[in-house]
């Protein structure tokens, strides 16, 4: 297997940009397939980038872990006894070894199971069987503590890097970013509802990146579900009220908005008088949010009702009740892992409707999500063939006819119909990603969100 | 209830399931929506890889996350969907086994049965995926005449991670 460096050299600067061209949309296919750019990916997205590890609420007590991954990297999620959340490799430092096999449960410390070594739930090593017999003295513990990954969160959800050079969390996120969070906290107090769904599917996990700013899929793939009357796919589109943010570092986020006339007269309505709205609005309309969202989220976040991708893998859906980590499992393997929110002090009837939701519209037996995996298995594998390969995916729609605008506090978004102006910023910042060799590269070179038309 | 007795039910029971399995594999929907009780409760919790020491959180609970959680209205929904012409996840259709075995009747009570079984519901999908997902079901099946309604089905799946793309198939 390649590393980083000899990929590399292989892939210069120049040919890692011209993977994508943001002019034309066209994408070079070898991103869903070749395995050196996937090792790249690793290094330079995943390793370097901040990784959604788990919300506050799944982790109440000292002792409590969930197992994550930065990239295919596995790591322990753990509260310790001081209440602080560690983000530790899982890999043992004698022999490599698994410390946590399971993918959530209590722990007082961590024994690995193939000698005996304990490690305390901040990471320090504090047991070797037979240290001062079989290592006499020259043993020191405390260099071999299990590497630990830089640990921030934002509004109770915690992030891990494994880059010492990257920005604060708060930086990284940006207005997109924490905008993407807000959704979900503009519910109020939220917490990780019991269960969450994992499957696998055989598709590059850019493709399932790509999707969720997919407006234009939702008519055609899942007319199934229109048609059985589960959903009003026409009514939840809103093809011409919709709005693309841009975000520094790729985030962005894409779908219907509320039109900033109506969020005007929204912005006069009392938290009461908005309930009252949302419960009498026709079904599949957004809630309108409380008064306090507008502080959160700004004056235009608060009234895009899209789906952010905070870069890389992290989706938060329009309801600001779910979130989907889309964790790479090699360049054709990606797992979905979907996390629900129920806010803390909802009336049971209103979580019951939430997690019904839930778990009716996604995960493997969901009604929508159901038929995405195939298009987005079916798209990955034809990037492997030679000659389809060299097709390229266009990513052209919109292009050269989003007017971006500025929102007071310095916001970047486009209103419009359907577009693909939020895939081509993905792609965009994906190539100054692994072209770039570090953080202070990445920070010098990557795209600030764009003004004018484009 | 006397050894003829019991052994005439289980055989009611088994060929019940295997008509049933096989009305699955022959695609014929509708029919299966027959056997369903009004008001059925078709369920699938989410499970957990966890210590011997935490297997009190191996399962979700009635009430939280699922992958089935469904009633009648829904499982129609279901079948509407691949009814559709547009369900382009079954559309070349699946191809599916369901084996049901080990049954044990494990309580009569007036008219309702509870059976338990292990399944497996293989599935072949275009021409390389598969998929083989095992485990153990409850189902509560209900008298109606000659025959019976299914009242309750509980999937309890051996897999945690699911490791195909979709579960578009009935179970
Ligand atoms: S590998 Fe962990 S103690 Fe030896
Ligand atoms: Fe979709």
């Amino acid at each position: 297997m390649a590393d980083g460096a000899q990929v590399a050299r292989q892939w210069d600067r120049q040919s890692l940009l011209s993977l994508f061209d943001p002019a034309t949309g066209e994408l070079d296919r070898r991103v869903m397939s070749d395995e050196d750019i996937y090792q790249l990916e690793l290094e330079r997205i995943f390793a370097r980038g901040w990784n959604f590890m788990c919300h506050e609420s799944q982790l109440k007590d000292p002792g409590d872990y969930v197992i994550n991954y930065i990239g295919e990297d596995q790591v322990i999620v753990v509260r310790d006894e001081d209440g602080q959340i560690n983000v530790l490799l899982n890999t043992c430092r004698h022999r490599g070894n698994a410390l946590c096999r399971a993918e959530q449960g209590r722990a007082k410390s961590f024994v690995c199971s193939y000698h005996g070594w304990n490690y305390a739930l901040d990471g320090r090593l504090i047991g070797v069987p037979g240290q001062s017999t079989y290592y006499y003295k020259d043993f020191d513990r405390s260099r071999l503590g299990l590497a630990k990954a830089r640990v921030e969160n934002y509004l109770g959800f915690y992030f891990a890097t494994l880059a010492e050079d990257a920005p604060s969390l708060h930086d990284y996120l940006g207005d997109v970013g924490r905008v993407s969070i807000g959704m979900i906290v503009a519910h109020g107090d939220v917490e990780v509802a019991p269960g969450i769904m994992k499957n696998v599917i055989d598709c590059n996990w850019k493709i399932a990146v790509d999707n969720l700013f997919d407006w234009y899929h939702v008519a055609y793939s899942h007319a199934s579900a229109d048609t059985a009357g589960f959903l009003d796919t026409a009514a939840i589109l809103h093809p011409k009220n919709q709005m693309v943010m841009l975000g520094e570092y790729g985030h962005a986020i894409g779908g219907p908005a509320v039109p900033a006339d109506l969020q005007a007269r929204f912005d006069q309505m009392t938290d009461a008088e908005r309930n009252e709205a949302s419960r009498t609005q026709p079904p599949n309309t957004p809630r309108i949010r409380p008064k306090a969202a507008t502080e959160l989220m700004g004056t235009v976040g608060v009234r895009s009702h899209g789906h952010p991708n905070v870069f890389p893998n992290l989706w938060v859906t329009m309801s600001g009740l779910q979130v989907c980590l889309r964790l790479p499992r090699g360049p054709a393997k990606t797992e979905l892992w979907w996390f629900t929110f129920l806010p803390k002090g909802a009336p049971e009837p209103l979580k019951r409707q939430i997690m019904w939701q839930a778990n009716h519209i996604f995960g493997p037996a969901g009604l929508l999500e159901q038929d995405d995996g195939e298009n987005w298995s079916q798209s990955t594998r034809a990037s492997r063939g030679v000659a389809s390969r060299k097709l390229g995916n266009h990513i052209n729609m919109g292009i050269g006819h989003g007017q971006v605008s500025e929102g007071e506090a310095g916001e970047r978004f486009v209103e419009g119909w359907v577009s693909e102006h939020g895939q081509r910023w993905l792609y965009r910042a994906w190539t100054e990603w692994i072209a770039a060799t570090d953080w202070s590269d990445l920070k010098a070179n990557h795209s600030a969100p764009p003004s004018g038309v484009i | 209830m006397t050894l003829p007795e019991r052994v005439l039910l289980h055989y009611e029971v088994e060929q019940f399931l295997y008509a049933e399995a096989a009305m699955l594999d022959a695609r014929r929907y509708r029919d299966w929506l027959a056997l369903l009780a009004e008001d059925i409760h078709y369920w699938m919790p989410i499970r957990r890889t966890v210590m011997n020491a935490d297997l009190d959180m191996e399962w979700t609970q009635p009430g939280e996350m699922a992958y089935f959680d469904d009633d009648r209205a829904l499982l129609e929904i279901r079948v509407k969907k691949l009814e559709a012409g547009s369900a382009w996840s079954e559309d070349p259709p699946s191809r599916s086994r369901h084996f049901v075995s080990n049954v044990r009747i494990l309580d009569v009570a007036d008219d309702e049965i509870t059976v338990e079984a292990a399944f497996h519901l293989y599935r072949s999908r275009l021409n390389t995926e598969e998929s083989n997902w095992f485990g153990r079901r409850v189902d509560v099946l209900r008298r109606a005449g000659e025959s019976f309604l299914i009242a309750r089905r509980s999937l309890f799946l051996d897999q945690t991670l699911i490791l195909s793309t979709n579960m578009s198939t009935i179970f």
